[in-house]
């Protein structure tokens, strides 16, 4: 879904690496949601380390507030190894003369 | 052993001794174990939400973990408001709920409700235990990490199969300890001695982190003019001659004045709360920033700090100390300014002497202040009653103040105060309420008399929504919308429904012998204590305003005067 107002916000690419249990991935979409952020995004894999099942997510997110934020939060939660933030992606440039 | 048999043991090795529960369908595995465990005390509350405050203020007030069970479905549902009380102010808590048998998750069989779902935003961690052989495991975690790092409410869903399913499994290590990062206090020393104006701004995570001693002693060495937050009041002790109050929406004046005129915020153990802070934009607009807290998502969340340092209180202090006992700041300039505001600006409104006069709250908590014995713990409620707790009785330990700081549940005091007296027997335990809150978990009433605990219970009643009608007043015209709570019952005849004794005064000079007859009573007692229903609580900072434009009483009858004369 794209819409005007989705070009003007800023967009950033997260990977996140979590332990693979009950409502993994909910919890992580919910701290994205309260925290300010909408998905826009997401690919999720899941293998096997040792005895560990582990969940690798890819994230397309949207929001206005600082991504740093949202980074320590995600990284507070129990299952979550690794958050890694890559660099904000470009935005269009439609919406940079908007 | 089975399920259930585990949770027990879990409770021995973790050296739990009283929890907080009610029974019911999916979670009678458990029940049926304590019938043969003598080592655990387990307190029936009235209703799940009493049992999850009870945990709590157990928790608030000993700085151990708070534990409670309840049942699937309504049971679990009912604990929410109180694990999200205890979310909210990071207070350690182990939840522990039966789930309908794994075989009917996701039935809609009777009693299933999606307990992990919906508690997602308002703990710190939560399981579903998937087998039997897990559950060791998933217990030991639990308990570690509610009370390791930032605490907080750990909810463990457990399936009644799995309560009754036989496991030879052990847990193994304990989690391990956060590691402390960033102890190099030299950068905060040397912002300290470079700035002319440094403020102590302390909160609930001195407490949290068990570091009340190490504050004390910081607080002492560094002679900093010092604020306090809701929840960090009694930090700085009573006897404290820097400590210039709460700051914020119902602040001391003297508080927020140094807040606005320093140049240099030292913040400790504390999140920098929009009702602290009031509108950022006007916050300390002077001053650099060094945020000490034990979580570092708090870092930059709502202002940007100069300095951060993240790690264990009680060492980061201890670093601090040492490091200002070697040199002390030269701040003698801006002590002394402080010393004035706190003179003139402090939460100091004179007591009506006059005998027949009604009792108004602020003055009835400065009795009740001077009267109760120094190891009192305060447990108060949500609302006007409240704040003039916060602003009129001196604390002289942050233990002794219970009080829902993030979530405001109102009905949070009466259950606290059950679970701080099984917490410390030995002390003077006093739920505060208002009319309000008192009726939002009266049924705990019963829990008092059931265990003939000796809490003292004080109703403060104006006979409306107090604190929503003074809002209503000041900055809705006046418009009061269902407030009004002129039919509450008569709680003296409530409390006796409850066998417990009860008296009401309504005039000032019945104010410290009501307060000497229930201490002195050995037994729960409560006091009934009439006040004016347009009495507010002074200052008030707008909400969404900022902490400089402080509304107090006087400035308010000149404003009313000016547009009379208008």
């Amino acid at each position: 879904m794209t819409t005007e107002n989705n070009h003007k916000t800023p967009s950033y690419t997260i990977t996140c690496r979590m332990s693979h249990e009950a409502a993994a991935l909910e919890r992580l979409c919910q701290v994205v949601r309260i925290r300010g952020f909408r998905i826009a995004k997401m690919a999720v894999e899941s293998s096997i380390a040792g005895a560990d099942e582990i969940l690798e997510i890819a994230l397309t997110i949207q929001g206005h507030r600082p991504v740093a934020m949202l980074q320590s939060q995600l990284e507070k939660l129990h299952t979550v190894a690794e958050v890694i933030l890559t660099a904000p992606a470009l935005v269009p440039a439609a919406s940079r003369r908007a | 052993m089975n399920g259930a048999q585990h949770i027990l043991e879990a409770f021995h090795r973790h050296n739990i001794q009283t929890v907080f529960g009610y029974p019911g369908g999916c979670i009678m595995p458990l029940y049926d174990a304590l019938v043969d465990d003598a080592r655990v005390e387990h307190v029936l509350c009235r209703h799940e939400q009493g049992c999850a405050l009870a945990a709590d203020g157990y928790a608030r007030a000993s700085g151990k973990l708070g534990v409670c069970i309840a049942t699937s479905g309504p049971g679990a549902t009912n604990l929410i408001t109180g694990v999200a009380n205890a979310h909210r102010d990071s207070i350690p808590m182990l939840v522990i709920t039966g789930q309908v048998p794994s075989a009917l998750i996701g039935t809609d069989a009777f009693q299933e409700t999606d307990v992990l779902g919906m508690t997602l935003g308002i703990v710190k961690h939560s399981y579903l235990v998937e087998s039997a052989d897990e559950l060791p495991e998933i217990l030991e975690e639990a308990m570690a990490l509610a009370q390791t790092g930032r605490p907080g409410p750990v909810w463990v869903d457990i399936p009644k199969d799995i309560l009754l399913a036989q496991t030879t499994a052990m847990p193994n290590s304990p989690l391990a300890q956060p590691e402390a990062t960033c102890l190099d206090v030299g950068p905060a020393i040397a912002m300290l001695r470079a700035a002319q104006k440094p403020l102590l701004y302390s909160g609930g995570g001195i407490s949290l982190a068990h570091a009340e001693e190490c504050f004390r002693e910081f607080a002492e060495c560094s002679a900093l003019p010092a604020v306090v937050t809701l929840k960090g009041i009694g930090n700085p002790g009573k006897h404290s001659a820097h400590n210039l109050g709460m700051l914020g929406m119902h602040g001391s004046r003297a508080a927020n004045r140094a807040v606005d005129e320093c140049d240099l915020l030292l913040v400790i153990g504390a999140r920098l709360d929009d009702r602290a802070t009031g509108k950022l934009d006007g916050f300390a607009p002077n001053a650099q920033t060094i945020h000490i807290d034990a979580d570092a998502a708090e870092f930059n969340k709502l202002r940007s700090a100069d300095l951060t340092v993240r790690g264990d209180l009680n060492t980061i202090l201890g670093e601090l100390t040492r490091a200002l006992r070697e040199a002390p700041l030269a701040i003698n300039a801006w002590r002394k300014q402080c010393q004035i505001w706190r003179t003139t600006g402090g939460f100091q409104a004179a007591d009506n002497e006059e005998p027949l006069a009604p009792i108004t709250g602020p003055a009835f908590v400065r009795q009740l202040s001077r009267v109760a014995p120094d190891d009192t713990i305060i447990a108060c409620d949500v609302g006007q009653h409240q704040m003039w707790v916060a602003q009129h009785y001196q604390f002289d330990h942050p233990r002794h103040h219970l009080t829902s700081g993030g979530l405001g549940t109102m009905g949070f005091g009466l259950p606290a105060a059950i679970g701080a007296k099984f917490a410390n027997r030995k002390s003077t335990v006093i739920n505060v309420a208002g009319d309000g809150s008192f009726m939002m978990n009266a049924q705990e009433l019963a829990t008092i008399r059931r265990y003939n605990l000796p809490v003292k219970l004080i109703i403060m009643d104006n006979q409306c929504l107090g604190m929503v009608r003074q809002q209503q007043e000041l900055f809705y015209n006046n418009r009061e919308s269902h407030i009004n709570l002129d039919d509450n019952p008569d709680f003296v005849a409530l409390a006796r429904a409850f066998d417990i004794p009860a008296l009401k005064i309504e005039r000032t000079d019945q104010v410290r012998r009501g307060i000497e007859t229930i201490l002195a009573y050995n037994g729960p007692m409560l006091l009934h204590v009439a006040i004016a229903r347009q009495e507010n609580v002074w200052p008030i900072v707008k909400p969404g305003g900022s902490n400089k434009e402080m509304i107090d009483e006087t400035r308010r009858l000149a404003a009313d005067k000016k547009e009379m004369t208008a």
